[in-house]
């Protein structure tokens, strides 16, 4: 016990609250995305229905697809949780398993996104066409934008672990990249019900 | 900067499978996200279902899911109570941007203006 505290005393990234300054970095910066996320689904809300021109929601969005796109992310999370803790108590095949596996879940997330907004485009919806267009791309690209980040974190990860400089003295790592891939789940959760499901 | 040690050695952190949920935990909370995303998609084909009622039934599903996700995937249930202010307390202020904004531009789910 007093070992453990002198090591805690001598780590410069605990602070007074005895938490790693790293994981409240990351709390912090997912409270402000919360905001970011915030103002774009407030404007796409607001511009719900007002545009003069079509096409229009009814129209466009291709509810079965993206009931599949959701629930590959939704998985992900699990995925991701299972990384975290094999990598918690130093299972580090099974620890590279589901990181590369939540790497290619969200791989795919993001090629239903790039499917779905190649349709939009060809349907002759655009950032230019009319409210529902701007407002519907940007919300969703921005989303797509962070799971795209998100991909490229899991597999940094991964490469690490592949070549034996990820084990459980690492832990840290895996559970902020594990907060970030999370967080761009919920924000799916709540663009999912307020764009694609409710009338 | 290496994270190499922070972790094991923080008080408030926790040693591998202490204090956090279990795997199987885990794995029951994916169900229940499955389950809840089935109905939330299976609600939208039901026939003569009010849209009030549609609306006030996949906001309740999406707020039930997005608290599983962070209470049990994030750890917030099992961390430090200073995160939960730290996440939830943003979360607020983005709730009131989108509820001010609708309100600003007559943009109401399910009450109808006039």
């Amino acid at each position: 016990m007093a070992a453990e505290h002198a090591a805690v005393a001598d780590n410069p990234n605990i602070g007074c609250t005895g938490l790693d300054h790293r994981k409240m970095g990351m709390w912090a910066f997912l409270g402000s995305e919360c905001m970011f996320f915030g103002s774009l689904i407030g404007t796409y809300l607001s511009y719900k229905g007002k545009s003069i021109n079509g096409p229009g929601p009814h129209e466009i969005l291709n509810i079965p697809l993206t009931s599949l796109s959701a629930f590959v992310l939704l998985m992900s999370s699990l995925l991701m949780v299972l990384a975290l803790a094999a990598v918690q108590r130093n299972d580090m095949k099974w620890g590279k398993i589901w990181l590369f596996a939540t790497a290619m879940f969200g791989a795919s997330f993001v090629g239903f996104q790039c499917f779905e907004f190649t349709h939009f485009v060809h349907l002759g919806l655009t950032l230019q066409t009319n409210r529902f267009g701007s407002t519907l791309l940007v919300l969703p690209g921005s989303h797509g934008g962070h799971v795209a980040g998100g991909v490229i974190w899991l597999l940094s990860l991964w490469v690490l672990a592949m070549r034996g400089k990820l084990g459980s003295q690492d832990t840290l790592k895996v559970e902020i990249c594990a907060l970030y891939w999370h967080f761009v789940d919920i924000v799916w959760i709540a663009i999912f019900t307020l764009i694609y499901l409710i009338p | 900067m290496a994270m190499d040690s922070s972790h094991a050695a923080s008080p408030a952190a926790h040693a591998p499978g202490e204090g956090h949920a279990t795997v199987q935990t885990y794995v029951r909370v994916a169900v229940v996200l499955g389950i809840l995303t089935a109905i939330e998609i299976g609600a939208l084909y039901v026939p003569g279902l009010p849209s009030h009622l549609l609306v006030t039934l996949l906001l309740f599903f999406s707020v039930l899911k997005f608290a599983l996700v962070v209470a049990f995937f994030m750890h917030l249930r099992y961390d430090n109570k200073l995160l939960t202010v730290l996440f939830v307390g943003p979360l607020f202020i983005a709730m009131f941007i989108i509820l001010a904004l609708m309100a600003l531009f007559g943009a109401y789910l399910l009450l109808a203006r006039g």
